[in-house]
């Protein structure tokens, strides 16, 4: 199975309003990309679309399937889950039954092993296991959200702004993570930021969203050689 | 005012918990809809109703009580699920506050349903679930209690455990709570959320008729208008309890059948039998005022 996602001509909007316009990428199996953009640009509704919560319109093939007429639970069973904007936990269940909750399209009987192997790899979730994920710090409910995330054993991961409202060494912790998971397991990653500097250092491609349309795209290398985009973005 | 004995005391105690029982289990059913959707449903008391003339139809062409009760409930479960998709959740999307007029649009209309088709004389006889002959109690320290009192009180609570385990240890547990929790969310984990919202509402249904069915053994027959008293003292258990909290809804509600029934026998005078709707109206109020998340409700606390 290839984690790879293919975006042509993507259209989408919240009623009367249209946000996304004529989007289209590419993420490889076992990429990293980025989707740079700042406040407006589309970003979440660019994830939003891509899950299948928001109607849309274009073609999103994944894994050499078109997914873009398929249900939420349907693109999750096809292997994208989604780390949401601002986390996105549940906040009033314990840890434990947010990655349950993660799990909630599998039949398998592994469910209980993969809690045992996330809780092994951020061990201050399984400390927590019983409490509240509301009552947890950002940088936990952050971990919280990605765990839940890898419950579903997706393929491709979306992250919608991880860093918003985390402290920068906590952001740093959380980008790392990310990176880690890209390197060690091959899962492929879209993640959109508007932190520019956090984004070039794990990217291996950046696409840049400016007002629903991709501008321009590269490698960071590319982008931060282009002065244009470099002063807009990266601020020097 | 007397002070009553203690047999007496018991007595009202004992008749306080089977009452409460029944808006225990009608309480179950707001909290349920509530959790899922945020919703006071108005109408929760009248679909009752018209369940409970569903399980005496039934019943009436020959089968067996129980087995018309269980026909009726998953009957419940349909009507629950269809006023769901086709009523609520359209007009849910345009304003949270149309939901509530189209509730109680619900319950004027269901109410004229039942009178106009079961209304008028000859009553709908029903029969108990329970042993209801004249000899069918126990006593206890002076106290009666009548199987069929006890019958519904153990009704209520296997009912109300069988939910609170439901909400606890099942994964459509687990769908439910995820949703009440965080609606987006749970669509992005493949949770389907109209499943889970029109299964909310078929189980509340589905407990209405119970409730009802009981309501209507215990009257000894079925009327239109036998649910509207109970409503408001179940709506009073619901927000005693808390509105998303199963176990609050049902200790609301035994507490809510004892004090209220303490309360018109203990001051017959000034309170008696035609202000006990009155004692559930102050518990609202009261509540309401100083502890408006219920005593056992969850107040949404969220670090950030």
């Amino acid at each position: 199975m290839s984690g790879a996602l293919t975006i042509e001509h993507l259209s989408a909007g919240y009623g009367q309003v249209a946000v996304l316009d004529d989007v289209s990428l590419h993420v490889g199996d076992g990429d990293l990309v980025v989707i740079l953009g700042s406040n407006g640009a589309g970003k979440t509704t660019t994830m939003r679309a891509i899950s299948g919560v928001i109607p849309r319109t274009g073609a999103i093939t994944f894994n050499g399937q078109r997914i873009d007429k398929l249900s939420p639970d349907a693109i999750v069973r096809a292997g994208i889950a989604q780390v949401p904007q601002g986390r996105g936990t549940f906040p009033e269940l314990s840890v434990l039954d947010n990655l349950r909750a993660g799990a909630y399209t599998r039949r398998d009987g592994e469910v209980a092993k993969d809690i045992d192997h996330w809780f092994e790899v951020f061990p201050r979730l399984g400390e927590r296991s019983d409490q509240r994920a509301g009552s947890l710090s950002g940088g936990e409910q952050q971990m919280v959200a990605i765990s839940r995330a890898l419950m579903s054993r997706p393929k491709l991961l979306l992250c919608d702004e991880p860093s918003l409202g985390l402290a920068p060494l906590v952001t740093q912790e959380v980008m790392t993570v990310i990176a880690r998971l890209n390197q060690e397991t091959g899962l492929s990653v879209l993640l959109v930021e508007q932190n520019a500097n956090l984004a070039m250092d794990v990217a291996r491609t950046v696409y840049l969203l400016e007002t629903g349309r991709i501008v321009a795209s590269g490698t960071p290398t590319e982008i931060a050689g282009n002065d244009a985009i470099r002063q807009a973005y990266l601020g020097y | 005012m007397d002070f009553p004995s203690f047999a007496q005391l018991l007595q009202y105690i004992f008749d306080g918990l089977s009452v409460g029982a029944i808006y225990s289990l009608l309480a179950l059913g707001l909290v349920v809809v509530y959790r899922g959707t945020g919703h006071l449903n108005f109408a929760q008391g009248e679909m009752a109703t018209l369940c409970t003339y569903g399980v005496w139809e039934l019943h009436d062409r020959g089968l067996p009580l129980i087995v018309a009760l269980v026909v009726g409930a998953a009957i419940g479960f349909g009507l629950g699920a269809a006023v769901e998709t086709t009523l609520i959740r359209p007009v849910a999307k345009k304003s949270p506050f149309a939901v509530i007029i189209v509730t109680i649009g619900l319950f004027l209309g269901i109410n004229s349903l039942t009178n106009g088709v079961w209304g008028p004389p000859p009553e709908e006889a029903m029969p108990s679930l329970f042993p209801n002959k004249p000899d069918d109690f126990a006593s206890i320290f002076g106290a009666t209690w009548r199987y069929e009192r006890i019958g519904v009180l153990l009704v209520c609570l296997a009912l109300g455990a069988g939910l609170l385990q439901l909400f606890k240890r099942t994964r459509f547990g687990l769908a439910m709570r995820a949703v009440a929790s965080n609606p987006e969310s749970s669509r992005l984990v493949g949770i389907s959320t109209s499943h889970v919202l029109m299964a909310s509402w078929g189980i509340a249904a589905a407990l209405g008729a119970i409730s009802g069915t009981l309501v209507a053994g215990v009257n000894t027959s079925v009327t239109p208008g036998m649910m509207f008293s109970i409503f408001v003292y179940a709506s009073a258990a619901a927000t005693l309890g808390g509105l998303d909290s199963v176990g609050g809804a049902l200790i609301a509600g035994l507490s809510i059948g004892v004090v209220e029934n303490l309360a018109a026998n203990i001051f017959p005078d000034w309170i008696g039998q035609s202000m006990r709707l009155a004692v559930a109206l102050v518990i609202i109020l009261v509540v309401l005022l100083f502890k408006p998340s219920g005593l056992f409700g969850s107040s949404k606390v969220e670090r950030v």
